[in-house]
């Protein structure tokens, strides 16, 4: 449903709604995945899982993920699609405001970022780098399911 | 350079989560004019270069507004803006003064119906779109320390709140709630009905 849920990060607790974030992707899901070419290299899951990494180090690893996609993946996935680009507008838009939540834990030190999940975030960060930047963005915006299952 | 003057009186009309932009019409005699809607949410204007994206269900629209709802996805403040086109002429932009955020849509209560078939107590609530839900308070009259409530979402044609106890008068009211905003509108007035027999009598 649409309707707000209460997401547990360790000990941080967001109200928030991924469902218009999940209606918005999986509208354009199928365009931006045939733009990726490289199916056997993942940028989110390679070479572990999110699912490895535990349950303090959540909220820094999802904190940290909303920031690389709002910082890095959004603005390099303009498409020649005018509705693809209003999709992704959409979900750009709704990062904001998860991240904004997120952010509020950080503030109230309920985020700890553990040696586990900047190992973790480094290797996404590795992964994207080593790509071209069309293709990284694309392949990570791809991926968006698996981050919305991994949060859900 | 632009021979046309741009839209004006540009506002948002917004209801229960469908949000449309509307302006005045631009009179030129002789000519079609045709209008172009464009947004701009807070991550277009933090990080993609203050860019807009165009609507393309009103680009070079006759009409004079336009369904923003399905644009307006996010609970951030949007800018938008339209402009006038007339042949090979077109006007400067004309802004929406200041943000949007959905928000500050307004909810209005629910249009319901309550009846009592027998010993059942049903009610029909106006169909009012997939991104509300109505939350639904019954009780027995006399009983109103134990009101009883269901959340139904919107399009559920009828339902069945409960088994009534013979000749007892039931009262319902409802309100309706935004999920993506968590808001939640007025309430409905009451409505009562008595058990056992009334097809449909309403009680004000």
């Amino acid at each position: 449903t649409a309707g707000n849920r209460i997401f547990h990060f360790g000990a941080c607790k967001v109200s928030m709604s991924t469902a218009e974030i999940r209606a918005g992707f999986t509208a354009i899901k199928a365009n931006i995945q045939s733009r990726d070419p490289i199916r056997t290299l993942s940028i989110l899951s390679h070479p572990h899982s999110l699912h490895k990494v535990k349950s303090p180090d959540r909220c820094c690893i999802t904190h940290h993920l909303f920031n690389f996609y709002v910082d890095k993946v959004f603005k390099h996935c303009t498409t020649e699609d005018s509705f693809v680009n209003r999709k992704i507008s959409s979900i750009a838009n709704s990062f904001l405001s998860v991240r904004r939540k997120l952010g509020q834990c950080h503030e109230q030190n309920n985020c700890v970022c553990g040696e586990e999940s900047m190992e973790k975030y480094k290797q996404i960060l590795a992964n994207y780098e080593g790509l071209n930047v069309t293709s990284a963005a694309m392949k990570s915006l791809g991926e968006l399911d698996i981050l919305l299952d991994w949060m859900e | 350079d632009a021979l046309l003057p741009a839209p004006q009186n540009i506002s948002i009309l917004s209801t229960n989560m469908k949000h449309f932009l509307t302006w005045s019409p631009v009179i030129v005699q002789g000519a079609t004019v045709r209008y172009s809607v464009e947004f701009q949410g807070e991550y277009e204007r933090e990080y993609a270069n203050e860019s807009w994206i165009p609507i393309s269900e009103c680009s070079l629209s006759t009409a004079t507004q336009c369904d923003i709802t399905d644009d307006i996805s996010a609970s951030v403040a949007y800018k938008l803006r339209v402009r006038a086109q007339a042949g090979a002429a077109s006007s400067q932009w004309g802004s929406l003064e200041g943000f949007f955020n959905r928000v500050t849509t307004a909810l209005t209560p629910p249009v319901l119906k309550v009846t009592a078939d027998g010993c059942h107590l049903l009610v029909e609530l106006q169909d009012m779109g997939p991104a509300l839900q109505f939350r639904v308070l019954f009780w027995r009259k006399g009983h109103e320390s134990r009101v009883r409530q269901a959340v139904l979402s919107s399009g559920s044609a009828g339902a069945h709140l409960a088994t009534m106890e013979d000749g007892a008068e039931y009262c319902v009211r409802a309100q309706t709630h935004a999920r993506a905003i968590d808001r939640s509108s007025g309430f409905s007035p009451t409505q009562c009905v008595r058990a056992q027999g009334d097809t449909s009598v309403r009680l004000v």
